[in-house]
């Protein structure tokens, strides 16, 4: 089991890193080259400044808080918080990014830590919930948006019972093999599912710049598909 | 085809279901609707720049429903497949299937998406069940742009024959037909229409205005929803009154080489959007005018305010609303509106084609409150403010004025009510229609009206008569 662990922290964890990295990377090249190739110039009439304030906007999104979806934005909002700083600033996991990246990171208190943790597992058995019972989430719902919100909370469940013994049924070794294992599976489905929202946040978001049509497509279309003859 | 209901059936090719259409079409497709759909939507993949959005999108909508409950379709029908992102997903789903590599891999597990005829007859349902409106676009915590997808929906459907007739006919008349508008004014129409609005005005303001006609080198070129001419001679007579106040009146002009502003490829068809676009700037060049003036039309002044940049090149002429332009007359004083002609109680409604982007909203608001004593704003206001119901072009299909009245509008119809007030502002051509209509439909008490109808009544005209002496001979006529 030791040997699995050692594997899992080792050359497994900076492979299924890398998957991430590099998969996140190659959404980023791709949508950059795409808008360059693609707009050009046109790029510069986009509503630059408009784009940003509403990106920014975001960060806080205070008032974007209307009725009918308060409780559910409010959770999904505050569980960024617990999903981006525990595996990021806990004390042990600043380790592996040494390590590997080189990087050292401020550590948060384990008690900070953990009550992260337990939010954050809070905030994800309620958003399932609000999928399973709310009919109108249900509605939209895929297989997936059950299955990463899973995928999401075994880290933390698995992480949490690693070091707290007294709640942990299992073996420590075998708890912290599916905490890294969990993990690692996370790192390889976030480049391939909405979980690549990390990156593609503020490609969404410029909407303002794909309306910046490109002159003549209109023109090329329509002779692709009727001839040069084309009449509305 | 003669325009009746059966005209507008065709026969689907799969499972030999005969398909209702839920709107007129001219020349429905009735064979291989699936091949010529994905061959449609390779060619504008192709040609356009929408591969970047919809590899974005495919991968990051969160299915959230935040877009539901800003949607005024879905609050209305509470229906899933009203949900923004349910419709984006139809798109998405066989844009991933059919043009990504993932989407080929994983149809190669068994089951998965197919674009069949039924899908299909939910994107021509669906998308113009939906107002474009991008009210769902400002919840959505991705951004993602759902007015944006349902516009190249109607595209892509637009290109293999599915499109309303009443916008297919209307674009036809304006690209390729003799008078070049929308609503087939002839030239000889428009030329008495000025001239019956000129005695109008004698009439009722004092002063004998003859309207500028393809006057050379003038600073603005006026283009309006043509529609305006034939219905909406207050609006115009408004606007006319603010030019001569402001003592510009030999700065603009109307050209009879195009005179319609209304610009449907916004709702439908970037080929046409650019081609209308082109067709308006090359009046401006015709005439060596210097900036484009946009009378009271959302969509005619988002057309021309943010395409002209982008398909005008070189001649990307400025774009001004007529709403810019009244404010800085009045900020400069360079025309004035008595506060003590409109009494009553007035609220405004933000057409979301000038307002969701935030271009035009607290403008027609400073206005109003310099001479309306009882403003009171609807809620919510501004960029988050509801759609009339008719927006996307959906104003134009009557055969869908019950769905207008009964969804799309019916949230609009309860803010209306509950400002109780007695006139409405709706800058806006096409709201104009749709939000007359709904007051009719639910029996509100409050008259629809363009911004410039008001400022009509409430303006200073040098030379001519008082605003007071106006006002008694228009309670007059009423009696």
């Amino acid at each position: 089991m030791e040997q699995w662990i050692e594997f899992a922290k080792g050359p497994l964890f900076a492979f299924t890193f890398l998957i991430m990295i590099l998969g996140l990377a190659r959404l980023v090249v791709i949508q950059i080259f795409s808008l360059i190739t693609g707009k050009g110039r046109r790029l510069r009439n986009a509503p630059w400044r408009k784009i940003i304030a509403d990106a920014a906007s975001w960060v806080v999104p205070v008032k974007h808080l209307i009725p009918g979806t308060k409780i559910f934005s409010t959770l999904s909002y505050l569980f960024h918080i617990g999903v981006l700083l525990v595996p990021l600033f806990l004390a042990d996991h600043i380790v592996l990014w040494e390590g590997f990246l080189g990087i050292n990171l401020p550590a948060i208190g384990y008690g900070v830590a953990d009550s992260l943790t337990l939010f954050t597992i809070f905030c994800v058995i309620i958003m399932f919930s609000f999928r399973l019972f709310s009919r109108r989430l249900r509605s939209m719902s895929r297989h997936a948006d059950y299955g990463l919100l899973i995928a999401v909370i075994i880290p933390f469940i698995s992480g949490y019972l690693a070091t707290h013994p007294s709640y942990n049924p299992f073996p420590w070794d075998v708890m912290m093999l599916i905490h890294l294992l969990s993990a690692e599976l996370l790192f390889v489905l976030i480049p391939f599912t909405k979980l690549a929202h990390i990156v593609l946040f503020f490609f969404d978001r410029i909407s303002g710049l794909h309306w910046q049509l490109r002159p003549g497509a209109g023109d090329k279309v329509a002779e692709e598909l009727y001839g040069k003859e084309a009449r509305v | 085809m003669d325009g009746s209901i059966n005209s507008a059936t065709a026969v689907s090719t799969k499972n030999s279901k005969t398909v209702k259409y839920p709107y007129y079409i001219e020349d429905p497709v009735t064979e291989n609707r699936v091949a010529r759909f994905l061959e449609a939507f390779a060619a504008v993949v192709k040609y356009s720049d929408y591969k970047p959005l919809l590899d974005s999108y495919c991968t990051s909508t969160a299915k959230c429903n935040r877009c539901a409950v800003a949607c005024p379709v879905f609050l209305a029908t509470g229906d899933p497949k009203d949900i923004p992102c349910y419709r984006t997903n139809l798109l998405l789903e066989t844009y991933r299937r059919y043009f990504t590599i993932g989407g080929w891999l994983k149809s190669r597990f068994g089951g998965g998406f197919e674009l069949t005829d039924e899908i299909i007859d939910e994107m021509l349902d669906g998308f113009y069940r939906c107002t474009a409106c991008r009210r769902c676009t400002r919840e959505c915590p991705m951004g993602v742009d759902h007015g944006l997808i349902t516009h190249l929906g109607r595209y892509i459907l637009s290109l293999i024959g599915i499109v309303p007739k009443a916008l297919q006919v209307s674009v036809r008349e304006q690209l390729e037909g003799e008078t070049r508008n929308t609503s087939k004014v002839p030239k000889a129409a428009l030329l008495n229409t000025l001239e019956f609005l000129s005695d109008e005005m004698e009439e009722s303001l004092g002063v004998k205005l003859q309207f500028p006609v393809d006057e050379p080198g003038r600073d603005y070129v006026f283009f309006c929803a043509v529609s305006d001419y034939l219905m909406e001679p207050e609006t115009l007579m408004g606007n006319a009154a603010v030019l001569y106040a402001a003592g510009d009146w030999d700065r603009w002009t109307i050209g009879t080489g195009n005179y319609d502003g209304i610009n449907y490829g916004l709702f439908y068809s970037d080929w046409h959007l650019e081609n209308i676009i082109k067709q308006l700037i090359s009046e401006v060049t015709r005439l060596n005018g210097k900036s484009i003036l946009i009378g009271e039309c959302g969509h005619a002044s988002r057309s021309a305010h943010d395409f002209v940049p982008v398909f005008g090149g070189k001649e990307a002429y400025p774009v001004t609303n007529f709403m810019e332009y009244t404010l800085d007359c009045i900020r400069k004083g360079k025309i004035t509106l008595d506060p003590d002609i409109v009494t009553e109680r007035v609220t405004y409604h933000d057409p979301c084609n000038i307002a969701r982007s935030g271009w035009i909203v607290d403008q027609p608001r400073e206005i109003l409150r310099s001479f309306v004593k009882d403003f009171v704003d609807m809620k919510p206001a501004g960029q988050d403010n509801f759609c009339c119901g008719g927006g996307g072009g959906l104003v134009s299909v009557d055969e869908i004025h019950e769905f207008r009245m009964s969804v799309g509008g019916r949230v609009k119809a309860e803010q209306l009510r509950k400002t109780g007030a007695s006139i409405c502002i709706a800058p806006c051509a096409n709201c104009k229609k749709q939000l007359k209509e709904l007051v009719e439909y639910y029996e509100i008490p409050c008259r629809v009206m363009g911004l410039h109808d008001l400022i009509l009544r409430a303006i200073q005209i040098p030379g001519g008569k008082s605003t007071a002496e106006r006002k008694e001979e228009a309670a007059m006529l009423e009696i």
